[in-house]
């Protein structure tokens, strides 16, 4: 018994022997300063207002290989070689780039100034120990003029205005630009006659947009058109409207319709009312008049919102054929599976383009047709290229902002 | 085929009562779906995770109480995350509803014990910016100066008198933004305006509304993540560790989407079928 | 006080839901109250979150040239005087103009140039079934959508044959719109139900 318990005593000592040195040793490999990155570069960052310069270097070979205990990179800066450096910022392990950002006014704490050497290095670092690298610079940081990155976009924004004015141009010396046929606009015909027929009035919808939006502009011009339409067949249209200025723009577009149709005095200014600014309470009223006026025909033409499926919802249950045209995306399904007729994104403007006839939006709508094309040609081009592995073409089209 | 004829001409009432009882039913009843995290949830989360703790991340929240089922329970989540994780957060809205709807989630996430223990201090911890009118100038001017554009918080303290707001000059300062959107103003301004001029990282929840518009953006890098309506919400929390109001409504979702679906199977079924009798 | 609020919350929810069974004057009330209140509400927001911050306080302030925005917001509201209406043209014109310059190259960019950079993508990925017809459905899908929307040739023969491709491809897509925009709508009604059944009723917890 005794043997035995001294043998268990040795044999305890030996291995506390062994693990004090072999934890020493793993403390000290703990504390050991892992790989320095390497190649540090510091140079003006491009593209800037010359407030920031940029930092690069190659990993430790202790980050994500080797012992693996980088966790993170701090930049350090001074003003000379030998000077003191301060930490300007810190970035995860696997990063190899730094860019050195400061405020452009001289008052700001944080001021960078241009035109100013300075020098960098690079420290590793794991949990217990850090190592630094060489000094690299001087470095200074200047702006530039242009904006070499944004070039596609100088260009494509160029090459846009030039096709929109030649083709405005050409449509106000008389050239004849073709548009095919919509099919919502050849329904609105028969929607108006049906409306006459039946003696029941027309719901004109010009959406939750402002004056200023695209959608409620190309509505207002097709509104000339249809309110032109309803004058000739003497039959009542009726524009509640979200917007103040919408409804006194809608007044003037219903007026001259009417004008037009050589009907000013059948023209009544209290069809055409404003009712409120708030989403859904437009909308509660808006049912409430399809319902109580019992309205043959509604448009839905502008910008609209989640309210449209209410809206062709209540037009079905009181019966009304229902025509809709709106730019919003999230809403298009609602007014294709509710409505009679959509003019789906885009086909609302080339509806008011066709209707209107006028040069600014034809030249507009053709404009917008030719750079199609190019998009067109670029894809096919691109798809190829990239299935091919040219790069230089698809260089092409990186863009920077 | 009588049968079939009155299915086509059903009363709208029934469908309606049909949906209701599906959606109020389920909520009597707690069920533990199985929730898969979609990767562009997950690359949210992974984006987040990436964050150190300290870290600023500016909460947008871009909606309005009629959006609340759907948002509010993605911005509790997320509060929750952020103060677990010990992330600074900075709110704003770009709607006049957000704030409000901001502090509606902080009184919920603030009172669980767990953030509790962690003392946070407004100001410190957390700030509330409040809105400021402008839609997308906003946050063109935040790429500048965003002391200038929020000169006084929610409450009217000064910005620049707030510890947590020391150093906070623009984007360059921020590590993540968040967005929560039901509309316009929303991600897309925030894409148009923040993400490819100042490079900021942006991950949104919005309404299922808007998510398929937002998709394009996901594709091209322009966005870390999304979470697509009240599932996004839902996978978020389980992503978090956290189930909460959003899993809890996912079993309502599931059977009022089965109920529809067939409604939908029934309802064409019934259309071909008395149309093909017609025709014969 | 908040009991009363719910109350008074949980009753409107019921008279606007109360439209589903039919037009009623409990939901004309309800309609009308709603529609009274956010006209006032938004003004209330207007004057205090829009009017005093911007315009108020900067001048208070001593920054003095942002009355040139007032000038240009009264002018917009000369529209509803029909005489002098067109004064309002030039507040809209500057409105127009400075969202199309604030808008154009960002639109370019992260609409327009950045989605075709991503949408150049290889037609057929080596040993990736999966990759190949999901690239080959978005480059062909893209391709054939800007055919329909493409309003300088008539759809007709081989271009006509594109454009219908193209129209089921958006088809297919407001299809799932759709769905996510149902699911939407239920979620909103999940929210109101849990509200009547939760917090007014105290039925669920």
């Amino acid at each position: 018994m005794r043997k035995k318990n001294l043998k268990i005593f040795l044999i305890l000592t030996f291995f506390c022997f062994l693990i004090l040195p072999l934890s020493q040793i793993l403390a000290q490999v703990d504390t050991l300063p892992p790989a320095t990155p390497t190649e540090v570069r510091a140079g003006d960052t491009p593209n800037d207002n010359g407030h920031s310069i940029t930092v690069t270097w190659k990993l430790s070979a202790d980050d994500g290989a080797g012992r693996k205990d980088v966790v993170a990179y701090e930049i350090l800066r001074s003003e000379s070689p030998a000077g003191e450096f301060v930490v300007r910022g810190m970035v995860p392990a696997g990063n190899n780039t730094y860019q050195d950002r400061g405020a452009k006014e001289k008052e700001d704490k944080n001021y960078f100034p241009p035109h100013h050497d300075f020098y960098y290095k690079v420290r590793a670092k794991t949990l217990k120990s850090y190592s630094e690298s060489e000094v690299a610079g001087p470095a200074t940081a200047y702006g530039q003029w242009f904006h070499i990155g944004k070039l596609p976009v100088f260009v494509g924004t160029l090459a846009f205005t030039i096709m929109v004015l030649t083709f405005i141009g050409l449509a106000r010396k008389g050239k004849e630009l073709y548009v095919r046929p919509l099919a919502g606009i050849d329904a609105v015909d028969d929607a108006i006659g049906r409306a006459t027929e039946m003696g029941r009035p027309i719901l004109y919808i010009l959406g939750l947009g402002t004056a200023a939006d695209i959608a409620t502009i190309a509505s207002l011009t097709i509104l000339n058109r249809i309110a032109k339409k309803t004058a000739e067949h003497k039959t009542k249209i009726i524009v509640p409207c979200m917007d103040p200025i919408v409804m006194s723009v809608a007044q003037e577009t219903v007026k001259a319709g009417y004008l037009d149709a050589g009907r000013p005095d059948m023209y009544q200014e209290e069809n055409i009312f404003y009712i409120t600014s708030m989403q859904f309470a437009y909308v509660a009223a808006v049912n409430g008049i399809m319902l109580r006026e019992k309205t043959a025909t509604n448009f839905y033409l502008g910008k609209f919102y989640a309210e449209s499926l209410i809206l062709a919802e209540t037009g079905s249950v009181a019966g009304s054929i229902q025509i809709s045209g709106t730019d919003e995306i999230a809403q298009i399904p609602f007014f294709v599976a509710a409505t009679d007729f959509t003019l789906i994104g885009e086909e609302l403007y080339a509806a008011s383009a066709y209707l209107g006839r006028e040069p600014l939006l034809l030249g507009a709508l053709k404009a917008q047709d030719l750079a199609k094309a190019i998009v067109m040609i670029s894809l096919a081009l691109g798809a190829f290229a990239a299935s091919f592995h040219l790069d230089f073409f698809l260089r092409l089209f990186s863009v920077q902002m | 085929m009588k049968f079939l004829e009155k299915l086509l001409a059903v009363d709208r009432r029934i469908i309606f009562l049909f949906i209701a009882i599906a959606v109020a039913l389920p909520l009597f009843f707690v069920v533990k779906l199985h929730i898969e995290v979609t990767p562009v949830v997950r690359n949210l989360h992974n984006a987040l995770e990436a964050l150190p703790p300290g870290s600023k991340v500016l909460v947008s929240l871009d909606y309005d109480p009629g959006s609340m089922p759907e948002l509010q329970p993605m911005a509790e989540s997320f509060f929750r995350y952020c103060f677990n994780r010990d992330l600074k957060v900075i709110i704003m809205g770009l709607w006049p509803n957000g704030p409000i709807q901001a502090n509606v989630a902080l009184e919920v996430v603030l009172k669980e014990p767990e953030i509790m223990k962690k003392n946070l201090k407004y100001g410190i911890d957390y700030v509330n910016l409040g809105y400021t009118a402008g839609n997308e100038v906003v946050i063109e001017r935040m790429g500048s100066d965003i002391p200038v554009t929020f000169p006084k918080d929610y409450s009217g303290n000064k910005t620049e008198d707030l510890p947590l707001m020391k150093g906070v000059m623009n984007f360059n300062n921020i590590d993540f933004v968040y967005n929560l959107s039901a509309g316009y103003p929303g991600t897309v301004e925030w894409v148009l305006f923040a993400v490819d001029p100042y490079k900021v990282k942006l991950g949104a929840g919005n309404t299922a509304v808007q998510a398929p518009q937002i998709y394009p953006y996901l594709n091209s890098g322009q966005l870390v993540g999304l979470l697509g309506g009240m599932k996004g919400g839902a996978e978020f929390e389980i992503a978090t560790g956290y189930p909460a109001k959003a899993v809890r409504y996912m079993f309502s979702q599931s059977v009022a989407h089965a109920v529809i679906c067939l409604f939908i199977l029934l309802g064409n079924f019934a259309y071909f079928a008395t149309r093909k009798k017609k025709g014969s | 006080m908040e009991t009363i609020g719910i109350w008074i919350a949980a009753l409107l929810t019921l008279g606007i839901f109360s439209f589903l069974y039919k037009d009623n004057p409990f939901y004309k009330f309800c309609e009308s109250l709603f529609v009274g209140v956010s006209a006032g509400y938004w003004f209330v927001t207007t004057f205090w979150q829009v009017f005093m911050p911007k315009l108020a306080d900067n001048l208070v302030a001593g920054r003095f040239y942002y009355i040139i925005g007032a000038i240009f917001g009264v002018m917009m509201l000369l529209r509803l005087i029909p005489k002098i209406g067109w004064i309002s043209r030039w507040s809209l014109a500057l409105v127009v103009g400075t969202t199309a310059g604030l808008y154009f190259t960002r639109y370019l960019v992260s609409n327009g140039m950045v989605q075709v950079q991503y949408t150049i993508i290889s037609l057929y990925v080596k040993g990736n079934l999966s990759q190949t017809i999901g690239n080959l459905v978005i480059v062909i899908g893209t391709f054939s959508g800007l055919i329909y929307f493409f309003f300088s040739k008539e759809h007709k023969g081989a271009f006509g044959g594109l454009a219908k491709l193209g129209i089921w491809f958006l088809m297919l897509s407001f299809g799932a719109s759709f769905g996510y925009t149902v699911m939407s709508r239920m979620s909103l009604l999940i929210g109101r139900m849990d509200f009547l059944l939760g917090t007014w009723l105290g039925l669920i917890r």
